[in-house]
């Protein structure tokens, strides 16, 4: 497979989820960062490139809507997709206003959760250079 | 709202019965006649009395008597008893018995036809209250049923989230074991083929578990219907289309009637396919082999009624006021999830409308919705509970407001 592979970076404060995905995306071929809450997210995306941010909504502290708020104002070449295990509404609409790209209930089928995945990261491969600048 | 008076008078003198009878008949009172307390009892068992007025000495069975017979099988009739002159000894034995009031004769006809009056009112009055107390009954249990459903609601979306966290790392779990058995060595290990049937068997139970706390969450969505113009036949032919498959496979055939006159209405089409999608899937599986499913569109005035019909076997009595139930199913375990109805009649309910069934042993059954066809329910209060849910958020991506398009 010459594929490249997708850089994820999977954020859950529910440890054994944020492990047992990741060691599934990286059995496809799939390059994963782990982290286990907002801040913890930020600091990653600071150090290092980033195409995806799987992102829990429901979480102790920064919650999901926050951190996804702070990743848009300071990296907004990334792409978000939300994660939780209840969806409403208004997190779904808000989330996507607020730039999410897309929206997924666990336990999420791994074939969407994948196309997803590749639809976000050829977004991102398609933003304007003007935006690499920016930040 | 009066009703009118049944009235009786027991008294071995026919001639004093006679009298009265024409006295009070003309007070608008008409009384019927019966000449001992045998008959009187004879008569009350063919025909129900309000008032019986009733002497006390009579041959065979005397009033006393009478009035205790009276009072042991017909509590509502009231009893005026006639006792003999200056004998209140008897008068106060009767009301004791049970008697609404004795009265001595000679009698006083206005004395009289006011005690029948007095008597009548407490009938009266004694039967409101018992529809009050029943109406009362009703609603309460009623306020009960809802608030169970509120709280289950809560609970049920509670318990699914939290169910749905575990679910997902054994989903992950056991999608990546999947992976692992077929790469490089453990490709070759001899069981194999065993840990691939277990595997797949707790893909196969998640998906189960899945289906249920997704159908939960939506069962407990609070959020608005998103109302635009719905042409409701349209609606049904394209779901018709979604189930063909399945039931062409039973030869099942399907027949769409609609008032030509019935137009668009105002409702929430998403929600309103899911309706006709579990009324319909049911209405498969109820079938038997070249049965017939009949959806017909009618207007009523305001409202539009659909209804699914279906040749089944038909629901019995016992499971008829059971069906709208949570996890209430009657198809073989791990088949249906007991959601179905109940979650149709949650959106039903939501958008204004209500739903019945009814049911033939042998001959079928029929679901029946009662819609407005404009939708009123638009306003909401900002009160309102803010837990929304939703079932496939990825289904409503269409209606959100387009994002993500990067800062400008």
């Amino acid at each position: 497979m010459t594929r490249e592979p997708i850089k994820i970076l999977l954020v859950d404060d529910e440890e054994d989820f944020v492990e047992m995905l990741s060691l599934r995306l990286k059995a496809v071929g799939e390059e994963v960062t782990p982290a286990h809450s907002g801040k913890e997210c930020l600091q990653v995306l600071e150090q290092r490139d980033v195409d995806v941010v799987i992102l829990d909504v429901k979480m102790p502290g920064m919650d999901g809507i926050e951190t996804l708020q702070e990743i848009k104002r300071r990296f907004p070449l990334v792409e978000v997709i939300l994660m939780t295990g209840h969806g409403t509404v208004e997190s779904a609409i808000e989330g996507k206003a607020l730039g999410a790209f897309d929206y997924l209930l666990k336990p999420a089928d791994f074939n969407e959760l994948m196309e997803k995945l590749e639809a976000a990261r050829k977004k991102k491969a398609e933003q304007p250079s003007r935006l690499r600048q920016k930040n | 709202m009066k009703e009118a008076l049944r009235l009786l008078i027991v008294d071995d003198e026919e001639q004093f019965r006679q009298v009265l009878v024409k006295r009070l008949s003309r007070r608008g009172m008409v009384p019927e006649q019966a000449g001992s307390g045998e008959d009187c009892l004879d008569l009350l068992e063919k025909k129900p009395m309000d008032v019986v007025i009733l002497d006390v000495k009579m041959p065979g069975m005397d009033g006393l008597e009478v009035l205790q017979r009276i009072k042991e099988k017909y509590d509502k009739t009231e009893v005026i008893l006639l006792t003999g002159y200056a004998n209140t000894q008897d008068g106060v034995e009767g009301i004791k018995s049970g008697a609404f009031d004795y009265l001595s004769k000679p009698v006083e006809l206005d004395h009289l036809a006011g005690k029948i009056k007095q008597a009548h009112e407490k009938i009266l009055h004694e039967a409101e209250r018992e529809r009050e107390a029943e109406f009362r009954e009703k609603m309460e249990q009623r306020m009960v049923a809802a608030e169970r459903l509120a709280s289950l609601g809560t609970l049920a979306a509670g318990v699914a989230h939290e169910i749905n966290n575990p679910l997902a790392i054994i989903n992950d779990s056991v999608g990546w074991m999947q992976l692992l058995i077929n790469q490089g060595d453990a490709a070759e290990i001899p069981i194999k083929g065993q840990l691939e049937k277990g595997l797949d068997k707790i893909v196969q139970s998640v998906e189960r578990a899945k289906k249920i706390t997704h159908q939960l969450l939506g069962f407990a969505r609070r959020s608005d219907p998103i109302i635009s113009e719905v042409d409701l036949k349209q609606l049904a032919e394209d779901t018709v289309q979604l189930v063909e498959k399945e039931a062409k496979h039973k030869e099942i055939e399907f027949m769409l009637e609609s008032d030509p006159s019935l137009g668009k209405i105002w409702s929430d089409a998403y929600q309103l396919r899911q309706v006709l999608l579990n009324l319909i899937t049911n209405a498969i599986h109820a079938t038997g082999s070249r049965g017939r499913i009949e959806i017909t569109l009618q207007k009523d005035g305001e409202m539009v009624v659909l209804a699914v019909k279906d040749t089944g076997q038909g629901i019995p009595q016992e499971n008829m006021e059971r069906v709208f139930e949570p996890f209430f199913s009657t198809k073989p375990t791990g088949e249906g999830t007991g959601l179905g109805l109940f979650v149709t009649r949650g959106i039903v309910e939501k958008l204004g409308g209500v739903i019945e069934a009814e049911s033939r042993m042998g001959e079928g059954t029929t679901f029946r919705v009662r819609l407005p066809r404009a939708h009123k329910g638009d306003e909401r209060s900002e009160q309102e509970d803010h837990t929304n849910w939703v079932e496939k958020p990825t289904a409503t991506t269409g209606k959100m407001p387009s994002a993500g398009k990067g800062p400008s």
